[in-house]
């Protein structure tokens, strides 16, 4: 098993064979983001904000692209706020104007009020390059697994140096 | 020197054919055949700079955010899988499980591949032998399948000496290079020894037995110890 080390080019390959899968595994997810036109195209619902509709741990596939037609009210769409990192899913209520320059206005389905609190100081409205896709798809459930990845950080740790074990011991 | 100090698990196939593979290359090029990596070179050539691709790819991605790199992403993406696209033919339609590339001194290039079949402990190989140009440039191939039993003893220590000769057999230009090696020069040992047919003999009388259940006991403790003496003379007589 380890003893193929000593040959650099058996080493060399096996080497590559791991570095492949996880350049693999990133260059689907660019191939996607560059399909939907969307930095981040699957995304997992973080809150319940979205209830019914959607549920906590669920994964959400998004479109940005406006072939047949503009952003428009009632869609879901997810958006990034200035200064905050973490995009938020909710549904455009209102809608000002036409083009690139229209004005949206989200809000939850489970919240009371509409998104103006969320959106970054002094900003009253979103245009549409805030929004980062709309939703057209969703696995429920699916995405748990990143919530309690990202809640319990030392799992990432764990299943990482798993993988990398099972890779560099295996040869077949 | 005769039997490898390593020990594998004798159930596990891939660990079989990853030992028998490692030793064609030691074994031919101290006949001096001079081997080619071309292949394998081709190989990693392709493998790393798919990697470079995607590691770049996710350096200015990184740096300079989706928006304002996405045609190059876009770029990255279709050459990724260009490469990657070129790299799985070049592995399952030239390479072809290819475990050595060589030229014997006398000019003969010398391409052999190996293969198993899931659950079946046997080694395929084939063998293709080119003539040099100046002599036609044809090409033979020959395909041989073995047991890996005839190399390997019960405790998974890769055995040198019959695997050498199965390739010196079953290849005539490496015959030709370690006459030494060819089976009919070997004297063969004897396919049972006296030991193996009382062990043999044993056994058969505790299967005649079983029908008196009192006798069973006794009888097959006598063939568990006719199998311990089954293999030890074995294990002696593969080293000597």
């Amino acid at each position: 098993m380890l003893s193929s080390l000593g040959n650099p080019r058996q080493a060399a390959a096996q080497l590559m064979n791991f570095g492949l899968i996880l350049s693999t595994a990133f260059m689907m997810w660019k191939g996607l983001s560059v399909m939907t036109d969307s930095p981040s195209p699957i995304v997992v619902v973080l809150s319940g904000s979205m209830e019914p509709a959607f549920q906590r741990g669920d994964l959400l596939l998004l479109w940005n692209r406006n072939i047949a037609s503009e952003t428009n009210v009632g869609e879901v769409v997810v958006y990034n706020v200035k200064d905050k990192d973490i995009p938020i899913v909710h549904r455009v209520v209102r809608k000002f104007g036409v083009g690139p320059d229209a004005k949206l206005l989200t809000k939850g389905d489970n919240n009371s009020a509409d998104d103006t609190e969320l959106y970054a100081r002094g900003q009253d409205y979103l245009v549409r390059k805030d929004i980062i896709g709309s939703v057209v798809g969703y696995i429920p459930f699916v995405g748990y697994v990143t919530i309690m990845l990202s809640e319990h950080p030392w799992l990432k740790t764990v299943m990482l140096g798993i993988m990398g074990l099972v890779v560099v011991l295996q040869r077949e | 020197m005769a039997v490898s100090a390593e020990r594998i698990t004798v159930y596990n196939l891939a660990d079989l054919k990853n030992t028998s593979d490692d030793a064609i290359p030691n074994y031919l090029n101290s006949l001096k055949f001079t081997q080619s990596h071309r292949l394998t070179d081709v190989r990693l050539a392709l493998g790393y700079s798919a990697f470079v691709v995607a590691a770049a790819c996710f350096l200015w991605d990184f740096k300079f955010g989706f928006e304002s790199t996405k045609y190059y992403t876009a770029v990255a993406v279709a050459l990724y899988s260009l490469l990657n696209g070129v790299l799985t033919y070049w592995i399952f339609s030239v390479e072809k499980g290819t475990v050595y590339t060589g030229t014997a001194p006398s000019g003969e290039t010398l391409r052999i591949s190996t293969s198993t079949k899931k659950n079946v402990p046997e080694y395929y190989l084939s063998v293709e032998v080119e003539q040099p140009r100046k002599n036609g440039g044809k090409t033979e191939t020959l395909v041989v399948v073995r047991s890996f039993t005839n190399w390997f003893d019960e405790a998974g220590h890769f055995v040198v000496k019959p695997f050498q000769s199965m390739l010196a057999s079953a290849i005539p230009i490496v015959g030709k290079l370690d006459p030494k090696r060819l089976e009919s020069s070997e004297d063969q040992p004897p396919a049972y020894t006296s030991e193996m047919l009382d062990a043999l003999t044993s056994a058969g009388v505790s299967a005649v037995g079983t029908a008196a259940e009192t006798a069973t006991g006794a009888d097959a403790s006598s063939s568990l110890t006719g199998n311990g003496k089954k293999g030890g003379p074995a294990g002696k007589r593969r080293k000597a």
